[in-house]
């Protein structure tokens, strides 16, 4: 792609706070190339916090929707089918089985490892 | 996926943009916005952005001549945080300015003709340690109020800037505060230097809000602001709301307010003042200010004195 | 290791005092440059990042500043901002001036100067702290391993810039090479460690001189090769050294400056 030659190309920057965690966009800086970007990325947006990966794009590669298009996004409620809350009734019928429902919440926590107790 | 739908025309865009604000929707860059709402925030951001880059150059002067090796880092910090402000400010002016094909440098050309203007309080002296304490004590005080006013600004930018940068602001009122108590709570030659630039920035804090009204200047943005969700309070009220937090505050520390006709009334509940001199306002935003031209001539020279630099970059740029 | 005896035997804590003042009063005037920059750098991104290295530098000459102040010396702000020129123990090469003008008036700073200063000064502190990381003197030690956290970040800052302006245009090419001739010229005190020195080797405080600048141009070698540049020499005896309080007028500007508030009342709480 022909690039204008500029010293003020524009750069996404995102950030991860923890290894862990996901990448959150911070904001947009200028910089001549991405390597310059990125070694004024932390300090011009994350300075007061911890910082465990940095991402810069330049804006002409990342593709959104125009206020039309986001129209597209919009969907109906009706879709409970997907949802745990579509399912509800089996916490009745498991406890007429003597058996306790796996929610949410007893499945994440298995993240620990199964134990047998 | 506009050929799925017909095209809105200028006036039906109007109005479903009108209805996004009024639903307290946030405007997006790339959204169609119109023309009078673009330049007003145009006008309004880029003077924000560029007041802070201004800014930093009186309270860099205190920087190395800070008196302890923690004040040093206190005052770099900040200064630091005024140039990041400016960064962030002048970025959300940069997208606005876009269908103009304008960019940064235009920005910094637009500064140096007088064409774009910045905030009455940077082209004051600071003369002494104590000026580093107020700028931040009631000047960024000032600020703080002003910004809060717009954190919920109806362009979207604009507020995530508004938040980043309200958040550093607490900072600031508490490094500007620790700086005056010092001196309050000091010698007799620390007070009265604290007293002096006490009265010698009252004014510009009383002009730092804007005139009540247009009719006082000729010339406010207020009005456009307020349509368009971009703001809530007139100047007034913000000078009002700056009088009620503050002027205790000042009190308390034993300071002298350099307006003897200064008092709350009880049956209008506002604060009668005397009003700072509006001519004088006009010559100091129109670059007649005291450290006006030296502040603008200190700007100019270093950036075209880095040009090599950023031509360097731009050129390798591949 | 056994600790290193430093209560009855004047001259080792002699050896460590000297060389936690040229620690401290280095980073103290390397900070006060990149400060005067504020505001004034090519790029408002760049100023924002470049000052939290000043800032960084700043921090780290209060830790070695501390350091002396838990020896029994003064307090660590009048370490910093009361002694003269002639006590100080920092490089020639971080107390020279910017460029042309001083930063209270119309400076007409030299951005070359700025990139070349900052990077071979911070690879030579990322060499010393290396070797202090392993320091007898435990106190230095510690504070070498809290340092060295914040140098990689400068370090790559400086080596960008310095890598990209040599990698552009003719202009920025003789402007930089000209910058790169200007810091050789005062980098003759930089790893010197003055009088005290053999006796700080000696008691294992730091490594000697020769081998830390060998170690310094091994750092620098592969960003040199990648550029077709030989690495410059080390003057072999410098022009003033400033480890033995041999100082430019540069200096005594630098410290009034410094000290203007703080000597209007040296007693009052600031």
């Amino acid at each position: 792609m022909e690039q204008k030659k500029t010293f003020y190309r524009e750069f996404e920057v995102f950030s991860k706070r923890t290894p862990s965690s996901p990448f959150l966009h911070q904001f947009s800086l200028l910089a001549p190339n991405a390597e310059m970007a990125m070694v004024m990325a932390q300090e011009n947006f994350m300075r007061r916090e911890p910082v465990a990966d940095i991402w810069v794009v330049e804006r002409e590669n990342i593709h959104g929707l125009s206020l039309e298009e986001k129209a597209a996004l919009g969907r109906l409620d009706n879709k409970d089918y997907r949802e745990t809350k579509g399912y509800g009734y089996l916490k009745k019928k498991w406890r007429y089985y003597q058996q306790k429902m796996f929610d949410e919440k007893e499945i994440l926590s298995w993240s620990g490892g199964n134990k047998h107790d | 996926m506009s050929v799925l739908e017909r095209e809105l025309n200028e006036h039906e865009k109007l109005e479903q943009f009108i209805a996004r604000i009024e639903a307290g929707d946030k405007i997006e860059a790339d959204d169609w916005m119109p023309e009078e709402y673009r330049m007003a925030l145009i006008k309004l951001i880029s003077m924000h952005g560029i007041s802070e880059i201004m800014g930093a150059l009186p309270e860099k002067e205190w920087v190395p001549k800070a008196p302890s090796l923690r004040r040093k880092l206190g005052i770099m910090a900040k200064v630091q945080d005024e140039m990041g402000h400016g960064q962030l400010l002048l970025r959300v002016a940069e997208d606005l300015l876009k269908p103009y094909r304008k960019d940064r440098g235009d920005l910094m050309m637009d500064l140096f003709s007088g064409k774009l203007k910045f905030h009455n309080v940077f082209h004051m002296p600071a003369k002494t340690w104590a000026d580093a304490g107020v700028i931040g004590w009631l000047v960024d005080g000032a600020a703080i109020i002003t910004q809060t006013n717009m954190l919920n600004a109806s362009y979207g930018p604009y507020s995530r800037a508004l938040h980043r940068i309200c958040a550093e602001e607490v900072f600031h009122a508490h490094h500007g505060e620790s700086i005056i108590m010092a001196l309050a709570e000091g010698t007799e030659e620390q007070k009265q230097m604290l007293q002096e630039s006490l009265n010698g920035w009252w004014e510009a804090l009383l002009m730092f809000f804007g005139p009540a009204s247009s009719t006082t200047t000729g010339s406010s943005k207020q009005d456009v602001t307020i349509k368009y969700k971009i703001r809530t309070s007139t100047n007034e009220e913000l000078r009002q709301s700056f009088f009620t937090k503050y002027i205790p505050r000042i009190l308390s520390l034993g300071l002298t307010i350099p307006d003897p006709t200064l008092r709350f009334d009880e049956e209008q509940k506002v604060w009668i003042y005397q009003q700072p001199d509006w001519t004088k306002f006009k010559q100091i935003i129109t670059n007649n200010g005291p450290r006006s031209q030296a502040r603008l001539n200190l700007r100019r020279v270093s950036y075209e004195n880095n040009a090599w630099v950023r031509d360097a970059l731009s050129a390798a740029s591949n | 290791m056994t600790e290193l005896n430093i209560t009855t035997n004047p001259e080792n804590k002699a050896a460590v005092v000297s060389l936690l003042f040229q620690l401290a009063d280095d980073d103290f005037l390397y900070s006060f440059r990149g400060s005067e920059w504020l505001g004034l750098a090519p790029h408002i991104e760049e100023d924002v990042a470049s000052s939290s290295i000043s800032q960084d530098s700043m921090g780290h000459a209060a830790m070695f500043y501390q350091l002396l102040e838990e020896l029994g010396l003064d307090n660590a702000d009048a370490l910093a901002h009361l002694r003269p020129a002639k006590e100080r123990r920092n490089s020639i090469l971080v107390e020279r001036q910017n460029g042309e003008g001083y930063y209270m008036d119309v400076p007409k700073y030299d951005w070359a100067f700025a990139v070349v200063r900052n990077y071979f000064y911070t690879a030579a502190k990322k060499i010393k702290i290396e070797s202090l990381k392993n320091s007898s003197y435990e106190p230095l030690a510690n504070v070498a391993v809290k340092v060295n956290i914040e140098l990689y970040y400068h370090l790559l800052h400086w080596k960008t810039w310095f890598a990209q302006l040599l990698n552009s245009t003719e202009d920025a090419k003789q402007r930089m090479q000209a910058a790169i001739e200007q810091v050789m010229k005062d980098f003759g005190d930089v790893f010197s460690l003055g009088t005290e020195g053999e006796k700080m080797v000696e008691i294992g405080l730091i490594e000697e001189e020769k081998v830390l600048v060998q170690r310094w141009k091994e750092q620098l070698k592969p960003v040199f090769e990648s550029l077709n540049l030989s690495i410059p020499e080390i003057p072999a005896s410098p022009a003033a050294n400033g480890r033995n309080f041999e100082h430019t007028e540069d200096l005594e500007s630098a410290i009034s400056t410094l000290s203007e508030v703080y000597r209007i009342d040296t007693a009052a709480s600031w």
